[in-house]
């Protein structure tokens, strides 16, 4: 495994930092939760951040912290679907198809949330479960498995995740559709 | 100096002054405010009301605001607001706009690709239920956008191979680098196994051709292009000429119930200019040698219908305009005679008189 300093993977995706901090920050904003500092990217670890009011809602606090998990991999899988079919399928060479599928990617390299909402999450999830809410009782599987793929992203999970979702996102969709 | 007035017990001074949960207390009373607030479930933390002065954030001190405070900070006033509602920045709302613009484009640019895409990923389903004919239009369709996809290539030789089209087949690979393949895998395996069948059947084709067009060998003609129709059945082309060989047999072995027999067969199964000349000609054969009117008649409306329906090139044209003047010919003389007899007494001197 080689290794590439966090600071140059940081921006050579800086776009996917940014949208991922832009949705914490969204999210904050909808639910009314006060915003301490926000950093949209730097060259540093981590290289954005929003620190933000703590919620006991499990609701608010799961949309901010799962929020721009979601957003960047919507993004992610529809820049790669525009651009997977000339750039692996197809075999045309189109600069701007290759630069949309460096962008999709980019954003989807950094749907992960960080450890730190993952664990304000964990937190609260299990007693919220218990108490029968529905968002904890589905999501706290893939709360635990983004927490275990968050530790991974030393032996690169996250580019793996960008590169699965822009990759297989698209064949699915092109599958389900040839079959519609 | 400025007096603050106990929320609780009313008395003023300037003495110690505590700040909790907006309100202002004096030592005495703060304690117990504090009790009362963790009682309720609410923060308990009070500061000295001087601290709640400074602004923790930006650092600004003014003795004539009350500051608010925010989890024990003071905050001034153009701080909080900033806190309870941080705005995007300038920056921020153009580079996510630039980012729909950019996805709006890679849409709209990737609006060829995905009906190419969705014509393969339909050509290859159909290719995996053996509906080659049908897959054809949609991998001949991915083709135009993407002739150098190894997917497209192979699926549309395959399913042209599949269905005896070898021009297409031969017209799909040549666009792809002149038929190179970085990864002969096991696609490209499957169809150069295709490609090999197909050719040394035409190899075959080819000779039987060339044989028909000497006097004679009509019969080992006939039995090479069976030979290439049994080896590449796939083709229907073949499979027509191995028939058409036989009319020529039967025509060489002066069997023209044989001749008619196929040339109608042929007409039936393919009608078009080619089979409606060849069904004349079989026609024009029989009145040769019966000199019965009827055939003289069908062979006349064979040779119409065959000029109605024309061939498409030049060379089509050329080809019926030289076969139905022989036909002319046997149907005025009632004499049977082969093409090379045919040249040899007619065109020949006609070249010669040229």
């Amino acid at each position: 495994m080689f290794f590439i300093p966090g600071p140059v993977i940081a921006a050579l995706t800086f776009p996917g930092v940014i949208i991922h901090e832009f949705g914490h920050l969204f999210f904050c904003k909808l639910f009314k939760l006060k915003v301490y500092d926000v950093c949209f990217f730097r060259f540093g670890n981590p290289a954005g951040y929003v620190i933000h009011e703590v919620t006991e809602d499990f609701t608010k606090s799961w949309f901010v912290s799962m929020g721009p998990f979601f957003a960047n991999t919507t993004l992610c899988m529809l820049f790669c679907t525009a651009a997977f079919l000339p750039v692996w399928v197809l075999r045309v060479f189109d600069p701007l198809a290759y630069f949309f599928y460096w962008l999709g990617i980019s954003i989807g390299m950094h749907a992960f949330p960080s450890t730190g909402d993952l664990t304000n999450l964990w937190k609260i999830a299990p007693t919220r479960a218990r108490q029968g809410n529905l968002l904890a009782i589905l999501t706290i599987p893939l709360i635990g498995m983004l927490y275990v793929l968050n530790f991974a992203r030393i032996v690169w999970a996250d580019l793996g995740y960008g590169i699965a979702v822009g990759m297989l996102g698209p064949v699915a969709i092109f599958r389900a559709l040839a079959r519609a | 100096m400025r007096q603050d007035v106990c929320s609780e017990c009313g008395v003023s001074g300037t003495g110690s002054r505590y700040l909790l949960k907006d309100r202002v207390y004096c030592e005495p009373c703060v304690g117990k405010a504090s009790r009362e607030a963790m009682e309720k479930g609410e923060s308990p933390h009070y500061i000295p009301l001087s601290q709640s002065r400074v602004c923790a954030r930006c650092g600004a001190s003014n003795e004539l605001i009350d500051f608010t405070t925010l989890r024990g900070q003071g905050l001034c006033p153009a701080c909080r607001q900033q806190l309870q509602n941080w705005p995007y920045p300038n920056w921020l709302k153009i580079g996510l706009a630039g980012v729909l613009l950019l996805l709006a484009v890679a849409l709209v640019n990737g609006r060829k690709y995905f009906h190419a895409g969705r014509s393969l990923y339909i050509g290859e389903r159909l290719v995996d239920e053996a509906h080659f004919e049908q897959a054809l239009p949609y991998l001949q369709e991915s083709l135009r956008i993407a002739p150098e996809s190894d997917k497209a290539v192979l699926l549309t030789a395959k399913a042209a191979l599949k269905v005896g089209r070898v021009d297409i087949a031969n017209n799909a690979i040549q666009g792809h680098e002149g038929g190179h393949f970085e990864d002969p895998g096991e696609d490209f395996q499957e169809v150069k196994a295709l490609w090999d069948r197909a050719n040394k059947a035409f190899e075959k084709a080819d000779k039987a051709a060339k044989l028909e067009d000497q006097d004679g060998h009509a019969a080992e003609a006939a039995k090479l292009m069976h030979e290439a129709a049994t080896e590449y059945p796939e083709s229907k082309g073949l499979a027509i000429s191995a028939d058409m060989f036989d009319e020529g047999t039967a025509f060489e072995d002066k069997d023209y119930d044989k001749f008619v027999s196929i040339a109608q067969k042929q007409w039936s199964s393919y009608p078009d200019s080619g089979t409606a000349a060849v069904l004349s000609s079989a026609f024009a054969c029989k009145y040769a040698i019966t000199e019965d009117p009827n055939y003289k008649k069908q062979s006349e409306d064979m040779l119409k219908e065959a000029e109605r329906r024309g061939g498409q090139t030049p060379d089509d044209k050329k080809s019926f305009e030289e076969y139905a003047e022989r036909i002319r010919y046997r149907l005025s003389s009632r004499e049977i005679i082969s093409k090379t007899e045919y040249n040899r007494r007619f065109r020949s001197a006609q070249a010669k008189s040229q």
